[in-house]
């Protein structure tokens, strides 16, 4: 078990001009904890995965595990294992035998690589499967032994890179929850790559965030959700996303069609220090309410009633200035307006209210 | 320096055994070769370190190559030779590629028998070549062979195949084509399975005829390994001396540069040396401007190897 | 496949239910005669052989051939017992020539198909391109410098000399088949690998090559075969003494001798075919997938 750092880490694919999928990249992780690195496709986030395992160059900065610099040793000096996207079985070796291969190599006697697969086996409830080939096991069942394989090593680090993404959505939420058990049990330091922000939200102890191989944010799943730390989280956290508008500046507050939504002192003093005119108001589905037509809010024509059972989600444009704006609102699942229906939206919740830099997307007010 | 070996230390090191020998084995003795176009080597004049004799030939400059490119009868007839062997590969490969097809095809069905037809039909690439050889020379014999028996049974003519016409050119085409044809069923079979079958399943709900499936599902899926197996069958067969050699002999009619180049190696107590060589470099150099012209063709329609 | 009118006239009345994969009666004939006929005509060069092979020589040449003529297996049973030339002890050298070519040249092309296939290395593209210009050269009249070279060695006139020479010419084309076979067995796999504690040359021998085995079958049936049959070279580099001959050569010899002997030289070639057959019969379910990632990779 260790904790790890990127200090500084990047890597740059040679080309004209050069990538750098992964830019400078400073990341703590405490001996234990779970922490997910999150991003859309192409934000580097499984290039700084492959960095750890030493699968990848580190061009500039370091690596530490341990407490010890790794930067230029090679994977199997790291002590790690790790689950990958397609499982990477062996498919020439059994159940048994690829789970117990690292251990084979490092010179293990085989009653104890017996013994610890079958314990591994046990756990992941593989135990039947031990002698099949790979391919004669199911998805799921691949998936366990994947995971089965990091574990027999007792690595001081797991690596898992969007390791549930090969499963359809059901057994995906319920793998998803045995592999964070799994890692509360183990107690193992665990750096998981995922592009799902509902898996990054529930699995991981915190949450980094990256975007174009720059780290956005990384904060536990509560502090992202709640004090986003630019457009882009508050824009990629959350589902349905929050509703992203640029709007005028009022003294008062924000302003959109039909009322004037009050903002805080804090952040009222931010922007006029920055002198913006406009801003970006970000609010998350939840935070609106429709209320009766008679009422005072924003009017929206219903486009889209989205039935979720206990929720529903209603799609509305919204007038703002000369344009016609797209907003969520997330409503009672019971009373849900009808299609082309015109209601009225109100922000339920001032503290809710979001505001970021409209051209470098960062939150303002402190 | 340092890191330069230390990323790829390994790479070279698996290359290493293969480069040390084909450059010892090839691109050195390639060099000399081409060094002997500019002499007029032969076996009279050649070092020979068993007698211990040291080497007298001459450097002679460009005159191996105007005196076999002027097209003398002496030095092989090399234009109206060139001819021959452009109808000879293009017309082997054209066999071997649209039969090869056909056949992959057929076997990409589902077919009682499947692994059967499949093994009897690519027995021919199992048989040494010169015994297919001596299999066709014996069947083709204008007294005993069997083929002629066979074409009188029915009514037909039998000619002469190997003798001093241009039917022996035909003969061996139809041994070459024999040969080749299970290299390239083989290739394309793997081609036509590595399409997937749900482009067929599209394209049939598409409303596409059978016809217009295989122009456009087929083909166009088999473009890479065509594009492939083609240049190599081009480059094999242009250089592929042993059928004609063994079949035909030193035929005339059946000559190609790479035979000749054979045949002035080989033949007499002179073995001139530095025209085969000739031969050989000029040989390579069409080659290569095949090679490079059909590489541009294939990066214009977008396809790059 | 389609439902044309002679298909339509073949289903009976009462199960007119036509299954997708159902073929008309007429399809499925001129599917089997056209693999037939192919088969056959594949295929006879070798049966006529083999049938001439059992007649005495002077009944081979009859203008009226027929399938049985005397035949015996006398044939056989002088050019084993040497009648014709050391057959055996040709036999032994190609046998082990054409082991050595294959065992040498699977290697080669595999750790140079491995390399190109995995790593980017500056040299890589010329390594490539060379080995299609190699093939573009009539190597065979190039047999006086490369006996300079095996003679400067010390391998003129050894098989191992010879060895190298057919490896040659039968890397290249290994290299590329071998290289597109890599290309389907995903990177991830020797990732799992290098994690799991192997270093490169680890992943290449104890993953990757147990799991290309279809490719590297299709590379040994090749280098067998451009071993097995190869004349020009193995004249020119092996000693002239007869015990040191290869089958091809011997043969050859033997032909040239005996220009009438058909019989016997059809017996001959029959024992010649016999280990590529066996060969060809033992990779031959590998061919198809060995030979088409590498093709289609190329």
């Amino acid at each position: 078990m260790a904790e790890v750092s990127y200090i500084k880490a990047s890597r740059v694919f040679s080309g004209n001009p050069p990538v750098r999928a992964v830019d400078e990249l400073s990341l703590d992780v405490a001996d234990g904890e779970f922490l997910v690195l999150v991003g859309p496709s192409g934000s580097g986030k499984s290039t700084a995965l492959r960095m750890l395992a030493g699968l990848e160059d580190v061009d500039e900065g370091a690596i530490n595990i341990g407490g010890k610099d790794v930067t230029n040793v090679p994977p199997k000096g790291r002590d790690i294992a790790m689950v990958f996207q397609s499982y990477a079985l062996y498919p020439h070796m059994t159940v048994a035998e690829n789970m117990g291969f690292a251990l084979k190599l490092r010179g293990v006697n085989k009653a104890e690589i017996k013994e610890k697969v079958a314990e591994a086996a046990k756990m992941l409830d593989l135990t039947k499967y031990l002698d099949r080939k790979p391919k004669a096991l199911s998805g799921g069942q691949r998936q366990r032994v994947a995971m089965g394989r990091a574990i027999v090593r007792e690595p001081s680090v797991f690596l898992m890179d969007e390791p549930l993404s090969n499963l359809d959505a059901k057994l995906r939420v319920e793998t998803r929850a045995n592999i964070a058990a799994l890692q509360q049990r183990l107690g193992t330091t665990t750096i998981y790559v995922t592009h799902d922000q509902v898996e990054a939200m529930t699995m991981g102890h915190r949450v980094a965030v990256l975007k174009d191989g720059l780290l956005q944010q990384c904060d536990t799943p509560r502090a992202l959700y709640d004090r986003p730390a630019n457009a882009f989280v508050a824009g990629f956290i959350g589902s349905p996303a929050m509703n992203l508008k640029t709007v005028p500046l009022t003294s008062e507050g924000a302003k959109l069609d039909g009322i004037v939504v009050p903002l805080s002192r804090s952040a009222l003093d931010a922007a006029s220090s920055e002198q913006l005119a406009e801003v970006t108001f970000g609010i998350r589905p939840e935070a609106l309410a429709l209320v009766p037509s008679g009422d005072e809010g924003m009017e929206m024509t219903v486009e889209l009633v989205e039935e979720l059972g206990a929720d529903a989600l209603v799609h509305g444009a919204v007038k703002i200035g000369d344009s016609s704006e797209r907003f969520v609102v997330r409503v009672d699942g019971r009373t849900p307006p009808s299609l082309g229906q015109n209601v009225k939206v109100v922000v339920r919740d001032a503290t809710e209210i979001h505001l970021f830099h409209p051209e470098s997307g960062a939150r303002l007010e402190a | 320096m340092r890191r330069f070996l230390d990323r790829y230390w390994y790479a070279y090191a698996m290359v290493l055994p293969v480069v040390v020998v084909i450059a010892v084995l090839v691109l050195y003795p390639l060099a000399q070769g081409v060094y002997f176009t500019f002499t007029n080597i032969n076996e009279a004049n050649i070092a020979n370190p068993v007698l211990d004799r040291p080497a007298t030939f001459d450097v002679v400059g460009f005159k191996n190559y105007l005196n076999v490119l002027s097209g003398d009868q002496s030095y092989g007839a090399f234009w109206g030779t060139l001819v021959r062997t452009l109808i000879w590969t293009f017309s082997c490969v054209f066999f071997h590629y649209t039969i090869g097809l056909g056949l992959a095809l057929l076997l990409n069905r589902q077919v009682r028998g499947r692994t059967l037809y499949r093994v009897l039909l690519i027995l021919p690439w199992a048989v040494p070549g010169f015994i297919s050889a001596f299999a066709w020379k014996y069947m083709f014999n204008a007294q005993y062979g069997i083929i002629n028996q066979f074409l009188r049974s029915i009514g037909l003519p039998d000619p002469v195949w190997l003798g001093q016409s241009n039917w022996a050119l035909v003969a061996v085409i139809i041994v070459n084509v024999w040969l080749g044809v299970p290299f390239q069923m083989v290739a394309l079979l793997g081609g036509l399975q590595s399409i997937p079958g749900d482009l067929y399943e599209a394209a049939e709900v598409d409303g596409a005829t059978p016809w217009q499936r295989f122009v456009h599902v087929t083909l166009p899926g088999l473009r890479s390994v065509s594009s492939t197996v083609i240049l190599l069958g081009i480059i094999w067969t242009f250089n592929m001396f042993p059928v004609i050699y063994l079949i035909a002999d030193k035929n005339p009619n059946t000559r190609i540069l790479v035979t000749y180049a054979f045949e002035r190696f080989f033949s007499g107590a002179s073995r001139d040396y530095a025209v085969a060589s000739t031969y050989g470099v000029l040989i390579l150099s069409l080659l290569l401007v095949f090679a490079s012209v059909y590489r541009r063709a294939l990066r214009k329609q977008g396809e790059v190897w | 496949m389609t439902l044309d009118a002679t298909s339509l006239q073949v289903v009976k009345a009462s199960d007119a239910r036509l299954k997708r994969t159902d073929r008309s009666r007429l399809a499925s004939f001129g599917l089997h005669a056209t693999l037939i006929i192919a088969s056959f005509i594949a295929v006879f060069p070798v049966f006529w052989v083999l049938v001439t092979s059992f007649k005495p020589d002077a009944r081979a040449v009859e203008t009226t051939p027929k399938l049985v003529n005397e035949s015996s297996l006398d044939n056989y049973s002088r050019i084993l017992a040497g009648d014709k030339g050391g057959f055996l002890t040709w036999f032994g050298n190609s046998v082990l020539i054409a082991l050595l070519t294959t065992i040498i040249a699977v290697f080669l092309a595999a750790t140079t198909g491995y390399a190109v296939s995995r790593f980017r290395f500056p040299g890589k593209r010329g390594l490539m391109m060379s080995f299609l210009v190699v093939q573009m050269f009539p190597f065979a009249v190039l047999i006086v410098p490369l006996y300079n070279v095996l003679l400067t060695l010390g391998l003129q006139g050894n098989s191992f000399g010879l060895v190298l020479v057919y490896c040659t010419t039968a890397v290249p084309f290994c290299t590329y088949m071998l290289k597109g076979y890599f290309d389907t067995i995903p990177m991830d796999i020797d990732e799992a690998g290098r994690v799991d504690g192997l270093s490169p040359f680890g992943v290449f021998w104890r993953l990757v090559l147990p799991l290309a085995r279809p490719g590297l079958a299709v590379t040994a049936f090749y280098a067998f075969l451009t071993a097995w049959g190869e004349v020009a070279f193995a004249s020119a580099f092996l000693s002239a003494a007869d015990e040191s001959k290869t089958l091809a050569v011997g043969l050859q010899v033997f032909v040239q001798q005996n220009r009438t002997e058909w019989g016997h030289l059809a017996a001959a070639s029959i024992l010649v075919s016999i280990p590529a057959v066996i060969v060809f019969y033992l990779v031959q379910r590998f061919l198809v997938t060995g030979l088409a990632s590498g093709a289609v990779k190329g």
